[in-house]
């Protein structure tokens, strides 16, 4: 009979122990669980991001660790735009202030060119390539381009009037834009992939940016893009110009600006530096 | 795809609105007045097209797919509106939390049968339309067991989402009570509302020969012989019939959308409805070819700005771009562009259901 308290209490002991068991197992879970949450919500935010820079099915390929989608061709604009002078102006600054005053320039043109439907592809050094109806089929591409560029250089203005104000000299930025088929896909090694295009109307974009020194304007398009865009757009063609890579010379038309239906003002480009 | 709470979703861009006679009307045909329709019940043709498009007449497609379908698309599309009320849908069908979750954070990882997971893909590509989805993708369900006509129901239920996704992004309508389906009295009846929304249509249903007719017969004569196909019918008929528009701005809508999406049978279909009304193929293209012209009128204007960025978009912009427009309008003007807009989204997605002389390569 005395073995019963025992028996009672081991059994007791015993429930508790599974009990707590239990418990712990529970907290575990929920613990588990608040991380899974986490890490999709943290994944959800990455390929949010990351779809502002790749096609979604190839952001999803990627996300799924599946097959790397096939490169295609595709007919995409391409935008060039480069600061003018800014290797003299990177002796002149501070190195902190320079990097600021670069990444804010950054800032602002990469929000105009998503507001009129592009992205951007890459930075390079001082300049920015940005890629038109790369990431969805856009049969406005053109117009979406060139209405980037215009937009590009009036917040040029604005940023110029506030570097002024804190005593900094003024940027400009010259801008070339062609259109044609390119190939999209990811490129790069395994450590550093990039989701961009290749191929020739990449390369004479970045040519035809080079000639807005030669021809001192802002805004220069191709004949390629002047054949699509929206005839509202104020265009003067220009000397054809040898580019490199290129067997024929090149025409291309400074962009003056864009009037409005029954509007005889021109909304027009200029970074208030004298240029155009 | 969008986690629900990162979404930026404006205030509603309209005022609730009554109308006895079209409250009657839903109440007969969906059972109740749905809460989004509150806002625009000063529409006729769009609450029929809400009857109509959102409870669609299913013959092969079942209730727990429909609305797997539902979810997938509306979250594609950020649709706070459509998202919200499927899940509450999906809680009253069964399904659990914990299977809704893992729907939410990658179906093609969730416990699903291939073909369930390739229905949800096909789903997801005739809703984005970057590219078109095209015959290739009906014949990839029927490898996996499907019939062509099932198939092809699983399209029309992308496009009704499609269509819900745009109307209720565009008005911004506000997203229902979250936890609808866990209140007691939901819960008490989840079984007989389970049984209701589970009940599939009894049999195929053959168009009359007027049915064959109409604007965009050809998207529709395609998904002939689907209970759903009448639906459809009815109603592209009721928005061209309605007055609250001019015929040659609904035809713009769809001109727009279908040049976006690049679906050339939607864009002939629109461009011939153009000339029908009188315009010339030397004002029509130009209009497309930048949205804008001296042949536009202003409501012209608005609406093909509206069709443009419609078609693929971030919420909170295109209810912005959407308010800016309202300003310009009628209440009903900008209620039925609304409509015409959502309805021109699916109707030219619909087009992976033509035939392959007909689909766009």
């Amino acid at each position: 009979m005395a073995e019963s308290p025992v028996l009672l209490l081991a059994g007791l002991v015993l429930a508790g122990a599974v009990a707590l068991a239990l418990h712990r197992l529970r907290a575990d879970r929920r613990r588990l669980r608040r991380r899974i949450d986490a890490a999709t919500t943290e994944l959800q935010h990455l390929q949010l991001s990351f779809a502002r820079f790749a096609p979604n099915a190839v952001v999803e390929s990627i996300a799924a660790r599946a097959r790397i989608p096939e490169a295609e061709r595709r007919e995409v604009t391409v935008l060039f735009a480069d600061l003018v002078g800014f290797t003299a102006l990177s002796e002149q600054l501070d190195p902190d202030v320079l990097v600021a005053v670069l990444n804010e320039y950054f800032v602002r043109m990469s929000r105009v060119i998503g507001e009129h439907r592009g992205h951007v592809a890459k930075f390079i050094g001082d300049g920015l390539m940005a890629l038109f109806g790369a990431l969805e089929p856009n049969p406005w591409q053109v117009n979406d381009a060139v209405h980037a560029a215009l937009a590009m250089q009036r917040a040029l203005v604005a940023y110029n009037a506030e570097l002024a104000s804190r005593g900094l000299p003024a940027l400009r930025a010259g801008i070339g834009i062609h259109r044609g088929t390119a190939v999209a896909g990811l490129i790069g090694s395994d450590a550093l992939m990039e989701f961009t295009v290749i191929g020739r109307p990449v390369n004479l974009a970045s040519r035809v940016e080079g000639l807005t020194r030669t021809h001192h304007v802002d805004i220069l398009v191709t004949a390629a893009v002047r054949d699509r865009l929206d005839p509202r757009f104020v265009l003067d063609e220009l000397p054809a110009r040898e580019v490199r890579g290129v067997a024929e010379p090149v025409v291309t038309y400074a962009v003056r600006g864009f009037r409005e239906e029954g509007d005889q003002s021109l909304s027009r480009t200029g970074t208030g530096t004298g240029r155009a | 795809m969008e986690n629900l709470d990162t979404v930026e979703w404006e205030a509603c861009l309209l005022e609730p609105v009554r109308n006895p006679e079209t409250e009657r009307f839903l109440r007969k045909t969906v059972g109740i007045v749905p809460p989004g329709a509150r806002y625009f019940l000063d529409s006729p043709w769009l609450c029929g097209a809400v009857a109509g498009l959102g409870q669609m007449p299913m013959l092969y497609l079942s209730a727990d797919l429909g609305e797997m379908v539902a979810l997938v698309v509306s979250q594609d599309n950020s649709c706070r509106y459509c998202y919200t009320a499927t899940r509450g849908i999906m809680k009253i069908l069964g399904f659990p939390e914990r299977r809704i979750r893992r729907l939410e954070e990658d179906f093609l990882a969730a416990d699903l049968n291939p073909a369930e997971t390739l229905a949800l893909t096909f789903a997801r590509r005739v809703s984005r339309a970057a590219p078109l989805a095209g015959n290739a993708d009906i014949r990839s369900l029927v490898e996996v067991g499907y019939s062509p006509a099932a198939a092809k129901e699983i399209a029309l239920a992308a496009a009704s989402n499609v269509f819900m996704n745009r109307l209720s992004t565009l008005l911004a309508l506000p997203p229902t009570d979250a936890d609808l389906a866990d209140r007691w009295w939901v819960r008490v009846f989840r079984p007989l509302i389970a049984q209701i929304l589970r009940r599939r249509a009894a049999h195929a249903i053959v168009l009359s020969p007027e049915q064959r007719q109409g604007p965009f017969a050809e998207f529709v004569n395609a998904f002939d012989g689907l209970p759903a196909a009448p639906r459809l019918r009815s109603v592209l008929d009721q928005a061209w019939r309605s007055p609250a528009l001019p015929a040659r701005v609904k035809a713009f809508v769809f001109a727009v959308v279908a040049r976006g999406i690049a679906c050339v049978p939607a864009e002939r279909e629109a461009v011939r409805l153009l000339l029908a009304e009188g315009m010339t193929s030397e004002q029509i293209e130009p209009a497309l070819a930048h949205l804008a012209g001296p042949d536009l009128d202003p409501l012209e204007q608005s609406a093909v700005a509206l069709a443009r960025e419609s078609i693929w978009y971030r919420p909170a912009p295109l209810q912005r771009l959407a308010r800016s427009i309202s300003t310009q309008l009628t209440r009903l003007q900008f209620v039925e562009l609304v409509g015409a807009t959502a309805l021109a989204n699916a109707v030219c997605r619909l087009s992976v259901a033509l035939e392959p002389a007909d689909s766009p390569a």
